[in-house]
This record gives structure tokens, sequence and C-alpha cells, in this order.
């Protein structure tokens, strides 16, 4: 046990004798932990002056106190419980339960119903990924030049954002059904002659859920894009435009490139965003989710075996969530790996 | 030192809350002497023999969704209890009641913290009493069903942790069942709003006519089957259950075949909104539109048509719910629990009964803002029910329902919403042509069965 503590160790007189300082090294964090602090705290090798020498190394941590307690309690804790249930036949509401081994999984994987959640849950990403990726940049694209009466639509394309998510569905509800307002229009227009059954055919109800997901989205990550796009250089599309560069061309090789990192971010985001899809799908869905429960996603399926209070079991419901924490994990990183190799 | 200290106390919080989530998931596991659900509670909250003791002390009660409307009743009952018993003190909260309130309610009592007395539907009596959390009244208070209606008594049973079926209930109001039907349309449709059907086969006969008739304008009712079962099935006589309730029998009866291929013939035909098949509208609100010929069969949604649609009240007519081979209805009864954990038995359960008495129930009921039915005996025969005024929907609601409480039993079917999710996946699957009616009905047996094993 070293005796040194910080409380008894001299006030730093002058730089170089502050917490980190070489020597003390009974003060120092464990390994891993001084190299993970040496990126955020400089040093007294670094040529950091001022401020930083006089922090305690201990500072960052206690700024990072409230965000670690509330990821351990509200994350890695749930996590590891629902790892831990997922091998039991716990019940949603408590009570006794037997360690199962592998017969959840095994159930899983044998579980048409699974596989089904799984593809639907999966197709979702697939599809609302890009066009979440790209749809947002144009929609912030248009609305970024500062015109007259601009607010106003800025405003109106945030709107859907701020909307409840039931107010939303309903919407959408009375926007699709056979006699609502998409249908009357086409009819009018002569462009169908039968009402298209939105909500009653499984994938037109999957198709739609997509897109009131991807149309609530839109101004949000519309603003991601439009703060993106104010540190694109204005000088390199001029510059371009008098090299002749058109705007798709312009769009392409500046705009794209400039907002990249972006793009990234949005295409992480909304790929766990499509992965978690629930509301959609029981608005348009209703609780079946879709008839015969053909819509519905990894985290519908989750709630219908594991959460019903009498009939629930909370531990396939749980060894299905690992399944999708698998998804969403697998996902993101191929997704990182194919940025990558695109970069490269 | 700092750092190695703080990652020692990280991974105390770690593991303490692993141990927490054991502590959470193991449960039950508390060995006294006197036990109800896992809670330690007075020995003469179970077992053999009457509960004794004085009426005094402190008590929670809880309602459901009633305060708002009904502040002034409650606690016109509650100051008379604690006047006609010096030393008492009731405690009033109520839920909202909401779609997790069976889950929540569980939960409080696991916590061993269930309201002494408190409001609860079918579902959540059937697991309280399996449990184990509410008081035996066969043992603890062996006259207890005397005031109520014999047939609405016999029938509110459920089983206790041994499978016995025990009373752990009162019986307090219902809102009763009937047909509602726009009259206007029926005309249309060629039907005798004087005539309406008094099977269900025949309702769905009489659909089909609506069905050829409307060209699409106006409906006979909703398509998803969930609004429909296990009602319609229960009415019918079909077999839901096994006798000893731990298989669902349904798809045996060729009735329920019948049934599907009723419900699957007028979606065709266009007897039901193609898009309501899976949907979440609310019936109340489409027949306030005066698009669906029947409406909903609770007498309370009369109300909420008189308020939001007065020209279609105006052309509601009711009639008594088809009896068909069961004989009469199945009111979804509101029932009054008493907890076997509960510090003040005796002051509960006399509360309990207190509020469930004749008189106390008799004055709620006459409320204008209500249509509900007592289940006591003497507040049935009040001529309040007896001899009802009017020719309104309204008043029309009060007298066939009043006429058919004595013989209404609490015999109602309550599938878990994982069952009726599971099941109407599978009827829908038949109503679009998918399936063929005994296929989907053979899957649905077979998910109701997983489903029962999974949660015995």
């Amino acid at each position: 046990m070293a005796q040194h503590t910080l409380d008894q160790a001299p006030v730093p007189a002058s730089p170089g004798a502050g917490a980190l300082s070489p020597g003390t090294s009974s003060h120092r964090p464990p390994g891993r932990l001084r190299r993970a602090l040496r990126s955020v705290v400089p040093g007294p090798t670094a040529d950091a002056g001022g401020a930083a020498l006089y922090r305690r190394w201990w500072l960052p941590w206690l700024w990072m106190a409230p965000a670690i307690v509330g990821t351990t309690v509200f994350g890695v804790f749930p996590f590891l419980n629902t790892l831990l249930v997922s091998f039991t036949d716990a019940k949603p509401l408590g009570g006794t339960y037997n360690l199962v081994g592998l017969d959840n999984y095994t159930r899983m994987f044998g579980d048409s119903d699974f596989w089904l959640a799984t593809r639907n849950s999966v197709l979702y990403a697939v599809i609302v990924v890009p066009l979440m990726i790209l749809l947002p940049l144009l929609l912030a694209i248009l609305v970024e030049k500062n015109l007259p009466g601009i607010g106003f639509f800025r405003s109106a394309f945030y709107t859907p954002v701020l909307a409840s998510s039931v107010v939303v569905g309903l919407s959408w509800q009375w926007l699709l059904s056979d006699q609502g307002l998409a249908n009357t229009w086409l009819e009018k227009a002569h462009i169908i002659r039968e009402a298209i059954p939105f909500l009653s055919d499984s994938w037109l109800i999957l198709l739609s859920a997509m897109g009131l997901t991807i149309w609530k989205g839109l101004g949000w990550y519309m603003i991601f894009y439009l703060a993106a796009l104010g540190n694109v250089p204005k000088e390199l599309h001029e510059a371009a435009a008098v090299d002749g560069a058109g705007s798709i061309r312009r769009f392409w090789h500046i705009t794209v490139p400039g907002v990249r990192q972006s793009m990234m971010l949005v295409g992480t985001l909304t790929g766990i965003g499509s992965l978690r899809v629930f509301t959609e799908i029981y608005m348009l869905g209703g609780s079946t989710g879709g008839p015969g429960g053909a819509d519905r996603t990894l985290p519908f399926y989750i709630r219908d075996v594991g959460l019903d209070p009498l009939t629930g079991n909370a531990g396939y419901g749980a060894a299905v969530s690992v399944a999708l924490f698998a998804l969403t994990l697998g996902l993101t990183l191929l997704a990182q790996r194919l940025t990558k190799e695109d970069e490269s | 030192m700092r750092a190695r200290r703080l990652t020692r106390t990280l991974t105390c919080i770690a593991a303490l809350s692993l141990a927490a989530a054991g502590c959470g998931l193991s449960g039950g596991s508390d060995s006294g002497d006197a036990t109800a659900g896992g809670c330690k509670v007075d020995k003469g909250n179970v077992g053999s023999g009457k509960l004794t003791g004085d009426v005094k002390g402190d008590i929670t009660f809880q309602t459901t969704n009633l305060k708002k409307d009904f502040g002034g009743y409650f606690n016109g009952v509650i100051a008379a209890f604690e006047k006609a018993h010096p030393g008492t003190k009731v405690k009033w909260i109520d839920d909202p009641g909401d779609a997790t309130f069976t889950q929540r309610l569980v939960a409080d009592a696991q916590g061993c913290t269930l309201p002494d007395v408190v409001n609860i539907n079918v579902n959540t009596a059937i697991a309280l009493t399996k449990n184990g959390y509410l008081l035996d009244l066969d043992k603890k208070a062996p006259d207890a069903g005397k005031p109520f209606v014999p047939a609405l008594w016999k029938s509110s049973m459920y089983a206790d942790a041994s499978g016995t079926k025990v009373h752990s209930v009162l019986p307090w109001y219902s809102g009763g069942i009937v047909q509602t039907f726009n009259t206007d349309l029926m005309k249309e449709a060629g039907l005798d709003p004087a005539k309406p059907p008094t099977t269900v086969l025949g309702l769905f006969a009489d659909a089909q006519k609506v069905a050829e008739a409307s060209d699409g304008k106006y409906y006979a009712f909703l398509a998803n089957p969930q609004l429909r079962i296990p009602a319609d099935w229960q009415q019918m006589g079909i077999k839901i259950f096994s006798a000893d309730g731990k298989k669902f029998t349904f798809a045996d009866d060729p009735k329920t075949t019948q049934w599907v291929e009723a419900m699957t013939k007028l979606y065709k035909a266009g007897g039901m909104p193609r898009d309501s098949l899976s949907s979440t509208q609310d019936p109340a609100n489409v027949f306030g539109q005066g698009k669906l010929v029947y409406g909903p069969t609770n007498p309370n949604f009369l109300r909420f048509i008189q308020q939001n649609n007065p020209s279609v009240y105006k052309k509601t007519g009711v009639a008594r719910f088809m009896l068909d081979d069961l004989g009469h209805t199945v009111g979804a009864p509101q029932y009054i629990g008493t907890a076997a954990t509960s510090k003040n038995a005796p002051t509960a359960l006399a509360f309990a009964q207190f509020l469930t008495n004749a008189p106390n129930q008799l004055e709620w009921a006459k409320d204008p803002n209500v249509v509900i039915f007592p289940s006591t005996t003497a507040s049935l025969d009040d001529p309040f029910f007896q001899s009802v005024k009017g020719t309104d929907p309204f008043a029309e609601a009060r007298k066939i329902v009043a006429s058919d409480r004595k013989t209404a039993t609490a015999d109602e079917i309550a599938l878990t919403p994982g069952e009726l999710n599971a099941f109407s996946a599978q009827i829908q699957l038949a109503m679009q042509g998918k399936k063929s009616a005994e296929d989907a009905l053979k899957e649905a047996q077979s998910k109701g069965n997983e489903l029962i094993e999974q949660g015995s």
C-alpha cells in the first residue's frame, strides 16, 4: 500500500508537480485505465500547458461518474441480467425459475415465427437505412439556402418529429385505409379502380410502416445534415462551378464527401432504430402485428413471447432479445467495415 | 490507489446489482409459519378457520379508474364505514387501469404490498388467486356469498395454487351485455329491427344480407376477430377449455369451424371493412359515423354515442344479446378482492363487504352517469331496476340487462392477450383465404396450448 494519497500530496507549486507527475506511480490508475485516460487528460509530458496541468487525475472520472452510474444501472446491468435470464425459464412476473441451459436458444432457432420476425426486421433495416441516409440530405439541401420564408418549410419538415407516434399512426391509418385519402385520390385520378389494401395486405403493411418511419425521421436527420452542410466550404462549390461542374456532379464530389461523417452517424442511428421498430407495426397492423402476425418485427415478437403476464416466458423473450442485440451489433460492425473498405 | 479503489467500488456495485437480479428472479423462497405467495402474513389470514379480530386500524383501498367521476360516492362510502367502525381509516387510491394493470398489480403482490382491498377483473383475479394473494373466503368468511345473486356467486370461483376452485373475490358491479344496431341501416338492408338475431350464426346470416345490400357503403361489423372472441364462442356453447382448464379444446368443436367459415364468407362478401382485419379501429367510432349496422355490446357505449353522435343515437336500437346455446349472458364482472397479505385483514374484509352490500351498490347504480348493474339480489329487486321508465336506447338497455342479471353468470372466459393474439392471427389467415378454417383452428389451438404450458 502506498502511503501517499493525493490529499497528502503537496499542493503543486509549479507545472510538472501535478497529480500525474512521473514518479508517483502508485497514484496512477492501472494500465488499461491509464491508457484510456491518456487520451482524455494530457499528461505533463504532453505539450499541453495551462489548466490541464493542475487537473487531478480523478477529475475526469468525477465528471463521467453520472454517466457511468447511469450506463451501469440502466444499460450494463439490464444487459447482463437479460443474458442471465435467457438461460432460465423465468416468468415475466418473477417467482421461481430453473436454469434450462441452451433450451431457449434451441427453441428460437427452430421457431419459424422467430425467423419471420428476423426477416421483417432485417428487411426494415435494409430498406429504411439507405433511404434515411439520402432523403434527409436532399431535404437539407433544399432548405439550406436562406430564402425568405424558408423557416416555415424547415419547421414544417420538422413537425412529424414532434408529433406523438400514436397521433401519427392514427393519421396514417386515415391516410391509407380503403376509403382514405390515398385511395380516394388514386381512384379519382383513375389510376386505380379498386382500393389498394395498404392496411390488410401484409407486404403493404410492412412497406407502409417503413414509409411512416421514414416520414417521421426525415426532419430529425435533416437537422443533422443542415449542421454538417454548414461545414462544407462554399469556395469548393464555387471553384467547381467555375471549372464547369454541374449541380449533380458537385453533389457527389463535394457535398457527399463533406457530410460523410454525418452520413455514417445517420446510418448507424437509423440502423439501430429500424431494428427496434414496434409502434409503426402496431399502429398499422394492429395487436397481432398484421393479419396472421406476418408483419411482426423482433421487438414485437419479444413482446408476444416474453411479456404476457400470465402466459409469457421471460427466459425465451430474453433469448430473442440477445439475438436482436447480436443482430444489431453484427449489422453495425458490417456497415463500419463496408465504409472502411470503401474509404480505402 | 484511488483508481483501484474506484474500480473496486464499481465492481461492488455491479456485483450488488447482479445479486439484486438474483433476488428478483428467485423470490418466493421465504419460509415462515404463515405465508401467502411468499409473503409473511398473520397466521389468521391463511389456513382453515374463520377470520377473527377487531375491525380497526388503517387499510388501503384501490379502485380502477373511478376517482375522476365518482369521487363523491366513494368518499361517502368510506366516511360511512369509518363512522360505523371508530378507529379505522381507509386510504383510497385509484389506478388508471391500463394494459399493464394485471402485471403491475401482481408485481405489487409479489412485493407484499397488494392494497388491502382491491378492485380487479377476471384476469387479475385468476392471477392473484393462483398465487395465493387473496383471502380464501370459503374458509375465512363462509357466509360471504349470501347477499349475492346465486348464479353469479356460484360462478365466481378461481383456482388456487393447488388447482382447487375457491371463492377469493366478492362480485361487485358489471356493465351487462346487449345487442345494439342502427335501425335505419337495418331497414336499408332489408332486415327487421324488431326481429334481431337470437343466435350467433343467425347474426352472421343477417350480416350476409347487409353485405349484399350495402355495396360497400356500410358494413355489418368490423372484421378483426379479436372483437368477437371468445364472447361469440361462449354464447354458441363451444367448449373453449378442457374441464381441468389445462388444454384448449375449441378446435375440436365443429361449431367453431362453422363460425370461422361464417367470418370468412362475410369478409369476402364485403360485410366487414377489408382494412379492419387486424386494425386497432374502435367499433364505437365507426358505429358513431353511421357506417356499421351492429354496434358494441356494452350498454355504457350508448352514452358515448349519445354524447358524440346524437343523430346516430336516435336511430340506435337495443335488443337482448344472442343467448344462443348458452341460454344466458356472461357479464364481465368487476370484483373486490381482500389481500391475504393484509396487516388488518378483519378490517379489510369488513370494508370489502360494506362496499359491496346491497344499499351501497344500489346507491352507485342510481348515478345517472353510469349504466352498471349490482351483484346483490336485494339491489336488483329494487324498483329502480324492476320498473324502468322511458323508451330511449338507454332505458331499453337498462331494462334488458336488469332482467337478465339474475341468470347471468361470471363464467367469462378470459383469454390472456397472448392467447387472444395467437388465435386472432390464425383466424385472420383463414379469413384472407390463406388457410382453411380447420387448419387455422388447429394451429391456433396448438399455439394456445403452448402458451398455457409456458405459463403454468
